[in-house]
């Protein structure tokens, strides 16, 4: 009975179910790669970023079709990816805890020896670290203005509140990389004022 | 470390509206203003200025990992897979009730009698899966064809399956031993299971059936008990076994709350011949079902390819009709 299973595969879904399917095409093929990155940032891990944007598109899918047109399909994304993110990290809490706590504690070069150059480099692994450690919920968005320039209603939007504690959690995370590079910011800003 | 003054403090969120460029002109202005007198405010909107242009800068930095290539691969292969699974689905009217026909893109998936209603139960809802849509129209095709198949215009539904939903492989080779029933022919639950080298597996084969999600299509209404009674179709509603049966031109009679194919009135295939024969030919009468195939009529035998039996000859000596 091997007829029964080597029978050619039929065509038949309808037009309106191939239109619906070739625009999610689109939305991966303009997504995902920052969405991917998005989640790099959020797990540090590329793996993590592999597993987390696949699964992201995957939720998308499942719901495109239930999304109004007009929708703003990225914001959207950024929600799911954000969801699935926290979620995550419930999950790791624990391994993420001990890491951030280390890297806070790696020695950082002493700036009155640097050049420019190598002064800004140390700033910026600074900040990273500085971003690595925030809370989650100013951590998340902190990278998803900062990063991806998202307005703050749709960053309410993913992290669950307004639009005013959006704005709120990104200048915490401003403030606190402000204190966090204390004597790395280069002197004479005092021009610019 | 001193007390700012009140002022400072009130401003300092202004400092940082102004720093990043999101503040509106009232409070640019006000921030300007202060600064103007205020030396530690002013070296903090320059510090500011100077956190927001690094992490600005940050944004365009490589980052250890950032290569997609192989994640957006694999989400195109799980998305072509997930949507190969996708079920678009209509429900007709039929002669034997509502009925939902149910594919994907790789085949027919899916055949349910509904109630009267034509509601969905949880069970019918769970073979469809969360994705499945209505389409009628992805479908009718395949109506039109069941339609002439129960009226008795078509002996083949040729359609291409979608057999991803088997529970098991014993399930998927039981469907296929039944697939292979010929049109208008019966055999035994016990006779599948000794042709899927499961002699002793009849209640097995009777469960891996009640499960078939492509009833009609794989004709599980031509397996019948050992004695001949139908026993048993579509949850409890054995007369559309009966009619099934019916169409193909196998007879039933009437016993208490069920049907039953009469032996002494069906064209009678041993395993393994190529020859039809009268119930009475021979030996056969005192052999057990499972090693026999059953025909209504001689035509359909026939069609099954089989010729009549050169000492009894059934085309000589027919059954009375």
């Amino acid at each position: 009975m091997d007829g029964l299973l080597s029978q050619p595969v039929g065509t038949g879904v309808s037009i309106g179910r191939v239109m619906a399917e070739d625009a999610f095409e689109a939305v991966v093929g303009a997504h995902h790669a920052e969405i991917r990155r998005y989640l790099l940032r959020v797990t540090a891990r590329a793996s993590d970023a592999d597993d987390l944007s696949q699964e992201t598109f995957l939720r998308a899918f499942r719901a495109y079709r239930a999304l109004p047109d007009g929708a703003n399909v990225r914001a959207w994304l950024f929600t799911i990816a954000t969801n699935l993110g926290r979620n995550h990290f419930r999950a790791q809490s624990r391994r993420r805890k001990a890491y951030a706590a280390a890297a806070l504690e790696m020695p950082v070069g002493a700036p009155a020896h640097a050049d420019g150059q190598v002064m800004a480099e140390q700033a910026r692994a600074r900040i990273e670290r500085v971003i690595d450690g925030l809370p989650e919920k100013q951590r998340l968005a902190f990278i998803m203005r900062k990063m991806h320039e998202l307005e703050y209603a749709e960053i309410g939007t993913s992290l669950r509140c307004s639009e005013e504690s959006a704005r709120a959690n990104v200048f915490q995370a401003l403030r606190k990389i402000r204190r966090g590079l204390d004597g790395h910011l280069a002197a004479g800003t005092e021009s610019q004022a | 470390m001193s007390k700012r003054p009140a002022v400072c403090r009130e401003i300092e969120p202004h400092l940082l509206a102004v720093a990043t460029g999101e503040a509106d002109r009232r409070a640019a202005e006000r921030v300007e203003g202060h600064v103007a007198i205020c030396r530690s405010c002013r070296e903090e909107l320059g510090q500011y200025r100077a956190v927001d242009g690094m992490v600005h800068s940050l944004r365009g930095a490589p980052m250890v990992g950032d290569d997609a290539t192989l994640a957006r691969a694999q989400l195109t292969a799980r998305l072509a897979d997930l949507r190969s699974r996708v079920v678009s689905f209509g429900i007709f009217p039929s002669r034997l009730g509502p009925v939902l026909i149910g594919r994907s893109e790789q085949g027919v998936a899916l055949v349910q009698y509904l109630s009267a209603s034509g509601s969905l139960t949880a069970s019918v809802r769970r073979l469809l899966g969360d994705d499945a849509v209505e389409d009628r129209s992805a479908t009718e095709g395949l109506r039109a064809e069941l339609e002439e198949y129960l009226e008795g215009r078509r002996a083949r539904l040729d359609w291409p399956l979608d057999l991803r939903r088997m529970r098991s492989d014993f399930q998927r080779r039981v469907l296929e031993a039944t697939s292979a029933l010929p049109y208008g022919a019966v055999a035994s639950y016990a006779g599948i299971a000794a042709r899927i080298g499961a002699p002793s597996a009849a209640r097995s084969v009777a469960q891996a059936l009640r499960w078939n999600p492509l009833p009609i299509v794989i004709p599980c209404h031509r397996v019948i008990g050992s004695t001949g009674a139908l026993v048993g179709y579509a949850g409890k509603r054995v007369e559309l076994k009966q009619r099934l049966l019916a169409v193909e031109g196998v007879k039933t009679v009437a016993a208490h709350h069920d049907f039953r194919v009469p032996r002494e009135a069906m064209y009678t295939l041993m395993d393994g011949e190529r020859e039809y024969c009268v119930p009475t030919c021979g030996s056969l009468s005192s052999k057990p079902l499972s090693v026999l195939t059953l025909f209504g009529t001689r035509e359909r035998a026939e069609a099954a390819g089989l010729a009549p039996c050169s000492s009894c000859r059934p085309d000589l000596h027919p059954l009375p009709a």
